[in-house]
């Protein structure tokens, strides 16, 4: 318990640390939100920074916009003005957490499965294979992943559409093109974890004790392996987050990764700081989760206290 | 108790996790609209009187309704809202009569107090409307937008009791009078501008008699600047709209306009979807940004705003209380929030898209034969701005070297391979009226060299390394890499290609901290004037430091000017100058690329690339047996 709330307590300042670092940070580049190409008449653009109050002194704002944020409360989107930057982040975050989710269960799903097979199968014809894309599917970028997959997928054999949002076909192409490098990351450390674990005294006891194969991988074998799997989770959302910015805008697909894309260079700064916070938030949660569920994955982990 | 956990844990993520991909699973269709298109970016806001950009002004147009309409096939102002094109003897003056039969989406009568309300509320100065100049020609409208005043003037105070404090309107009560003197400044007289208007500060208190001869004295609070006693707070002094703007309604189906010089461009104005009709009553209800969500907003165009998905797409319906509803033949339109160009491409190619607006320029040589290409030339300039203020560059000869140095042709038909027309002018050529622009100096190196040897500088020699400065963007590196080879070819001078990140770039220019800079610009509505009214001094987008009496005087007189011939003549002057002078070098006009399949039908290429939503319409028969050869 005491572990739980000295996290949470980090957890709150490093989110202070990073609001207050982007929003500095934002400010110092030059041009802002109104910058255009035409210049506007000086009244007009005196009445803007009037109604957005960007004449008051930097500290001001930054106080003024620090007690909002703490209500949750991020303001209008300077570029898209019709919506609160809530509405924007609800309208986004589901829409990147189904890619998300779906990406992380085609690299769970394809990586351990290729893993455990690589590892019981050592040595053979197929392992190799399968080594050798997954080091293809690591050494590729994503992007390159991307463009590949909709000439293949969505020219050459019609299944899936080029991009956009709304359904499940739609869905399928993107989360695959994520999921992917991440699916090699984790066949291999399976494979390197299932290795390691078969070798231990208590899989020889378990096969003395005449458990059938399957058995002592799915019994016994594979909690041992899933720790560096688990560990890898981690970077792995974080990589899946940010890796989505580029996929999203391939794929036209409209979540906080496209948003924070557009927010950036077109420095809608109450936009960005809002998916700066809420991209801060997931990681250190998920991280936090994760480091929790080491305690009830390995019996030899325990909290310190 | 551990020990359950610890057997538990297992199953419970594997069912967090079966839970999660089920949810991800889920989808709710969405049926397809009669006709999607790509719009290139998300818009910037529904609002008519807030927005700039002709994304915005694709739904703009399409959701309300304005005096005038734009005819799809020559891009010219048709009758609409106000029924007659025939509306003014001076073009000074004039009366524009309104259709009786025009409903709001609330089925209420659009009314000319409708107009007159609307425009208040583009030129106040709270709504921070980026068009607003465009109404500068109108009497009084500067001024209000401006919050320009003199001793003397007739003003409209509004006090600090709005029912919704963070809402413009309903607007607070209004005071109205005569402002009789300033306090708070310095002593003596006040202070005023260069035009004679005064120059008010945080601390300004502004003395105004109203019609009873009863003085108050009114104080605009700001932040850390506290109301000194006995003083009313208030929120805006303003020139009285009522008294001072041109803008009335004698009768509800009567809009009575004055400007200030015979503007005969303004009807064309009057078509432009910043200058729509908005309900008080919606506005009035909700508030500003509130008004414009689906379930609230109340518009009077083809169509009405069904619902917006953020970044994805705008979904808009065809709307039944519309006075030409019966020739509206889509029922719902789709516009694609979609940002990358190879993206566009994917999705009209897979059939998903209808129009695109933007072909990848890497594609065009392969696409240029198909029949659903359309390419025409449009009204905007692609050209380099040249920072006067330093030398070398202030000397006239050296920019005309410059200039006669480049080889334009070889830049279209090698760089930018898209079609696109080598520029000798500012203003493109096509204009009604004004088809000959005059044309600075053409392609020949040798003169080139003379100028450039006459100006100090002989085979380049002695010649300063100058930095050619473009925002971050594969085509604007290209030109300006083969410019820095075609000088260094023909003149022998050494410069380098520079590039910023837009923001930084923008700031760069504003502020003239560049030497030479790339530059567009695009018209606002079809008349030189667009094109060569910036060149003044100081004008704001000028930003070159170049300024010319003569020039100055010659825009000025154009403003004035009646006879619209005559009006060409100037303009025709004022270009020669700037031809000569060359603070600009242009390039090349640009071609406009879409992509429109064959089965939309009512899209024609126009000079303005103006495509209203209304007019168009599928041939179902033929879209299927498109799709089907695809």
């Amino acid at each position: 318990m005491a572990f739980l709330l000295r996290r949470l307590g980090w957890m709150a300042f490093t989110l202070w640390v990073v609001f207050t670092i982007s929003f500095f940070l934002m400010r110092a580049l030059p041009g802002g939100p109104f910058s255009s190409e035409r210049k506007l008449p000086e009244a007009i653009e005196r009445n803007i920074r009037e109604h957005y109050k960007l004449d008051d002194p930097l500290v001001v704002q930054y106080l003024r916009q620090l007690g909002y944020a703490l209500q949750f409360d991020f303001g209008y989107s300077y570029k898209l003005a019709d919506f609160r930057v809530g509405e924007i982040i609800m309208q986004g975050l589901p829409i990147s957490c189904t890619i998300g989710i779906l990406a992380l269960a085609v690299a769970l799903g394809l990586g351990l499965a290729t893993g455990i097979f690589a590892a019981v199968r050592r040595g053979t014809f197929l392992d190799y294979v399968f080594r050798a894309i997954a080091t293809l599917g690591i050494a590729v970028p994503n992007f390159v992943i991307a463009g590949l997959s909709i000439i293949l997928a969505v020219f050459v054999v019609r299944i899936f559409p080029a991009g956009g949002w709304g359904s499940l076909s739609q869905a399928m192409l993107p989360a695959l093109c994520l999921g992917l490098p991440y699916a090699a990351y984790i066949a291999r450390l399976t494979r390197s974890g299932m290795l390691d674990v078969l070798g231990q005294d208590y899989i020889r006891t378990a096969k003395a004790k005449g458990l059938t194969p399957a058995q002592i991988i799915f019994k016994h074998a594979i909690w041992g392996a899933l720790l560096p799997v688990v560990t890898f989770l981690g970077p792995a959302t974080a990589g899946i987050l940010t890796g989505s910015i580029v996929l999203e805008t391939i794929f036209a697909i409209p979540g906080i990764g496209m948003h924070l894309i557009n927010a950036v260079t077109q420095r809608d700064y109450t936009l960005a700081m809002g998916l700066i916070m809420v991209d801060t938030a997931i990681l250190c949660g998920l991280n936090l989760l994760i480091d929790l569920s080491y305690v009830w994955l390995d019996p030899r982990v325990k909290v310190a206290e | 108790m551990d020990q359950t956990w610890r057997k538990m844990f297992p199953y419970l993520a594997l069912a967090v996790c079966g839970g999660a991909v089920a949810w991800a699973l889920t989808f709710s269709t969405l049926a397809p609209a009669d006709f999607t298109f790509c719009n290139g970016t998300e818009i910037e806001t529904i609002d008519p009187a807030r927005v700039t950009g002709q994304p915005e002004g694709r739904i703009i147009s399409a959701v309300f309704d304005c005096l005038y309409r734009t005819d799809p096939e020559t891009g010219e102002p048709m009758p609409g809202i106000c029924t007659t094109m025939d509306v003014s003897k001076d073009f000074k003056h004039f009366v524009f009569p309104l259709r009786k039969d025009v409903r709001w989406t609330d089925d209420t009568p659009l009314t000319a107090k409708d107009f007159v309300w609307s425009f208040r509320r583009f030129l106040h100065p709270e709504t921070a409307s980026k068009y607003a100049y465009l109404m500068y020609y109108v009497v009084g409208a500067r001024n209000y937008n401006a919050m320009r005043l003199k001793l003397g003037d007739a003003v409209e105070v509004e006090l600090a009791d709005r029912k919704v404090p963070e809402w413009q309107f309903p607007a607070g009560t209004i005071v109205r009078g005569t402002l009789k003197k300033l306090e708070g400044g310095k002593p003596g007289e006040p202070e005023t501008d260069k035009d004679g208007f005064l120059v008010t500060g945080k601390e300004t208190v502004y003395v105004v008699e109203d019609a009873q001869g009863k003085q108050h004295r009114f104080f605009r609070p700001t932040t850390g600047v506290s109301t000194p006693a006995d003083i009313t707070p208030c929120l805006h002094v303003l020139p009285d709209f009522e008294k001072t703007v041109g803008i009335h309604a004698p009768d509800d189906f009567t809009l009575d306009i004055k400007l200030n010089n015979s503007t005969p461009f303004f009807q064309k104005l009057m078509a432009f979807y910043p200058l729509s009709p908005v309900q008080q009553a919606c506005i009035e209800r909700h508030g500003y940004p509130l008004w414009t969500k689906a379930e609230n907003i109340v518009s009077s165009g083809p169509f009405t705003l069904e619902f917006r998905r953020i970044r994805d797409r705008i979904r808009l319906k065809r709307s039944p209380t519309y006075w030409d509803a019966k020739n509206t033949r889509l029922e719902t339109v789709d516009a694609l929030a979609v940002q990358a160009d190879a993206t566009m491409l994917n999705l009209y190619l897979d059939g998903r898209a209808d129009w695109i607006t933007t072909v990848p320029a890497a594609v065009i040589p392969q696409l240029k034969e198909r029949d659903d290409y359309l390419r025409r030339a449009i009204l905007t300039t692609y050209f380099y701005r040249i920072n006067v203020t330093q030398p070398p560059l202030n000397d006239k000869r050296v920019r005309q070297a410059l200039n006669m140095a480049i080889d334009k042709q070889e830049i279209v038909e090698f760089v930018t391979k898209g079609g696109q027309v080598p520029a000798r002018s500012l203003v493109p050529p096509g204009l009604v009226g004004y088809e000959n622009p005059p044309q600075c100096g053409k392609y020949d190196p040798a003169a080139a060299r003379k100028l450039l040897a006459e100006a100090g500088y002989p085979g380049g020699k002695g010649f300063p390394v100058i930095d050619i400065l473009f925002n971050t963007a594969e085509g604007h590196k290209l030109i300006a890499e083969k410019v820095q080879d075609q000088w260094k070819k023909n003149l022998g001078i050494d410069t380098r290609p520079a590039n910023q990140e837009w923001g930084v770039f923008l700031a760069s220019t504003h502020s003239m901290h560049y030497q030479i800079a790339r530059a567009a610009w695009g018209a606002d509505y079809p008349d030189p004037n667009t094109f060569l009214d910036m060149w003044v001094k100081d004008g704001e987008n000028n930003e070159t430091g170049w300024h010319s009496e003569e020039y100055d005087q010659l825009i000025k007189a154009a403003e004035e000017e009646t006879d619209a011939k005559k009006r060409m003549e100037i303009f025709q002057k004022a270009e020669a100058i700037l031809m000569d002078e060359l603070p600009i070098i242009p390039f090349y006009f640009y071609v406009k690329s879409d992509m429109v399949r064959t089965y939309v039908k009512g899209f024609y290429p126009n000079v303005l690339d103006i495509h209203p939503l209304e007019a168009l319409s599928i041939d179902l028969e033929e879209k299927a047996k498109v799709l089907s050869e695809r």
